[in-house]
């Protein structure tokens, strides 16, 4: 019998999801022992206990990248990196729910510790390299979500959106559990490193089971990340959830998918067939983007145009995805043009369509709890059940009852449209930059030019805000100052990562970002 | 023909027949018996592929717990025997032909396997023991324990999420 032997070293790099899971427990326990009514502090300590595993992650991306705990994970800047950006998300969504759910008298101690919970499993599964970890963590996370989505039960559409989110997910999950199975079969190994180092064979040995197994990976990761054709639930759930969980479902749920999904396929695509991965991540993309954007145009209602925009946004981000996989000898980098095609981007245009995916992910997390915290901010708990809680009426002369959060709102859509100064136009500058040095221009204009049909419902909203009169009636919506400090911080990064991306893009731009590249 | 592979095909053609009988059956508690059936004889395939420790817990969760909840949900609802007949429709027909495809690729897939599988443990003896709860608690607690206690994390998260959700009112 082989006893384990861990060390300090193999329990760094899961310290920031213990501590999420100790402050989660804590909250648990503080509304057992609560004595008062006001509860603005349970926020505040999601917001400590996050901050706190942020800034440990942060201290740990400076680490080179290594496999810890028997191999199950990976401690690399790369994950690190993705558990900065999933506390950071999860800091303000709880502060936004702070003001959120006090406005409607439900503020509980398990929200938070979900949220938190959810936080600890998408660190986990940023660092997992193993499938049956990789499962496990994946639904940590998601059931949290799925009990975040239904937990305002008010009207019909958040319990459908509950039951929808959680019977979709669950299938979802079910197929990448399948396609894993498949894949141990094939190979003996659930370890990705070493069905990696198996593949190869077991693919030449029986092609069917292994091509079937990468499909319902691919398939149940496409799931979790909303892309098309398997975006459906996006919009309902969306539109279903509490705002601030929907702000957090968008940035964190959907960083920490991309970055599994990353993970999975940059150690298995290249040995299964990098050819059919670069095809199949390259239309996933290009129909991602188009269709997003395509059904966003026609929303009048915001928070459902939001949900489609994410969805567009996952079509960006796929094509930085497809950018991993591109082939080398079109890169205009790799020289002479050889007449036999090899595979697989080289190291540096790899590095660099990394280095655009994690900015992209940050960039989009504060962008989108921005945009989802200003439409939450408006919100009026008597309106919850009408059909019209977030029409664009709801904005008009917005910037002459409420100017911060109308300046805020305008900042976050000019991001989310891709215009400068703001952080959204140097994100998509870097995917689609690493999409055209590998070669896949086509993509890019593709991505340009349906991020222009964006600006079009993204400038809807401020023309609402700026150029038209309130309606009459209209109440102004109370003010908390949890919800304009998390709104103040997201402009802030929002215009500050815009004018000042080099420190974070150069610090990305470092060799061994992800474990075994 | 060994006593292992009578076995065998008494299992499988037990579970056929009784799988047949869940979706057959016209009473709801009678179905919920067959599919009970069903889990004993797939637990005695799981003896045959000497993973004892599955097989108890097939028995125990499966048709033991998970069933118990099935007829409850059932006597909940009294449903009744007078359910609606099956009749032709455009989706029952899809449905059926997409089985049907189902089945052939399955089918398909079955016959394309090579004739000698690959085994990537070649000790008989490690194989015997591989499915013992002795194994399976040593395997679990040292080579697995990472995965274990994130389980251990998602049991919690579930438990915490089915109070919050089931709440009369927040």
């Amino acid at each position: 019998m082989n006893t384990p032997s861990f060390g300090l070293d193999d329990f760094l790099p899961v310290l920031p999801a213990a501590i999420l899971t100790a402050g989660a427990i804590l909250l648990l326990v503080s509304e057992v022992f609560l004595g008062s009514a006001t509860r603005t502090y349970q926020a505040l300590l999601a917001v400590v206990t996050s901050v706190a595993a942020g800034a440990l992650a942060f201290s740990n991306a400076f680490l080179p990248a290594h496999a810890v705990l028997q191999g199950y994970a990976v401690l690399d800047p790369f994950s690190s990196f993705t558990t900065v950006v999933v506390c950071l998300g999860t800091g303000l969504g709880a502060l936004l729910g702070a003001g959120f759910l006090k406005h409607r008298n439900a503020e509980r101690g398990e929200f938070y510790a979900l949220l938190l919970f959810a936080a600890a499993g998408m660190s986990l599964l940023a660092m997992s390299a193993e499938f049956i970890t990789l499962f496990v963590n994946l639904e940590v996370l998601s059931v949290s979500t799925y009990a975040l989505t239904a937990y305002l039960r008010r009207g019909p559409r958040p319990s459908e959106a509950g039951f929808k989110y959680f019977i979709l997910g669950a299938f979802a999950a079910a197929l990448l559990l399948y396609g894993a199975a498949l894949l141990y079969g094939a190979t003996g190994t659930t370890h990705l490193s070493e069905m990696a180092a198996g593949l190869g064979a077991a693919a030449k040995a029986q092609p069917a089971l292994v091509a079937c197994g990468f499909f319902l990976v691919g398939a149940g990761f496409a799931f979790k990340v909303a892309a098309v054709p398997f975006h459906m639930w996006t919009p309902d759930v969306y539109e279903g959830a509490p705002t601030p969980v929907t702000a957090v479902m968008s940035a964190g749920v959907k960083a920490a998918a991309f970055v599994a999904l990353v993970r999975v396929f940059l150690f298995l695509g290249p040995v299964f067939d990098p050819e059919v991965v670069f095809v199949i991540f390259s239309a996933l993309a290009a129909a991602t983007m188009v269709v997003g954007n395509l059904l966003a145009i026609p929303q009048r209602n915001v928070k459902r145009m939001l949900a489609y925009s994410s969805v567009a946004h996952a079509g960006y981000l796929l094509s930085g995805v497809a950018a991993l996989f591109a082939p080398a000898t079109v890169a205009p980098k790799s020289g002479v043009l050889s007449a036999s095609a090899t595979w697989g981007a080289d190291s540096a245009l790899r590095g660099e369509a990394l280095k655009g995916l994690l900015f992209y992910l940050l960039a989009y997390t504060v962008t989108s709890l921005g945009s989802f915290g200003v439409v939450g901010a408006l919100e009026r708990r008597e309106d919850e059940t009408k059909g019209n809680a977030w029409d664009l009426d709801r904005f008009s002369g917005l910037a002459q009852r409420r100017p911060f959060q109308a300046a805020a709102m305008a900042v976050f859509l000019l991001s989310l449209g891709g215009i400068p100064p703001t952080v959204g136009f140097m994100a998509k500058l870097l995917v689609f930059r690493a999409a055209v040095d590998a070669g896949l221009v086509g993509l890019a204009v593709l991505g340009v030019l349906s991020s222009a049909a964006g600006v079009y419902y993204y400038l809807r909203v401020v023309v609402y805000m700026y150029m038209r009169p309130a309606v009459e009636g209209m109440q102004t919506p109370e003010r908390q100052w949890t919800t304009e400090f998390a709104l103040a911080a997201s402009a802030l990064a929002v215009v500050g990562l815009g004018l000042l991306p080099g420190s974070v893009s150069d610090w990305l731009s470092r060799a061994g970002l992800i474990f075994g590249q | 023909m060994s006593a292992e592979l009578v076995l065998f095909w008494v299992f499988a053609a037990a579970i056929v027949a009784s799988a047949g009988g869940v979706i057959i059956a016209r009473n709801a508690i009678a179905s919920a018996m067959s599919l009970v059936a069903c889990f004993f004889f797939l637990a005695g395939i799981y003896v045959l592929l000497w993973a004892h420790t599955i097989a108890a817990l097939q028995v125990l969760v499966y048709a033991g717990a998970i069933m118990v909840l099935f007829l409850f949900v059932i006597m909940l609802l009294s449903l009744t025997e007078s359910g609606p007949v099956a009749q032709l429709s455009p989706s029952r027909i899809l449905g059926a032909v997409g089985t049907a495809g189902l089945l052939a690729a399955l089918v398909g897939a079955l016959l394309r396997l090579p004739k000698t599988l690959p085994t990537w443990v070649s000790d008989t003896a490690q194989v015997q023991r591989f499915g013992t709860i002795k194994e399976v608690g040593q395997v679990m607690y040292t080579q697995w324990l990472f995965p274990f206690e994130a389980v251990s994390l998602l049991l919690l998260v579930a438990i915490v999420g089915a109070v919050v959700v089931a709440k009369p009112r927040i």
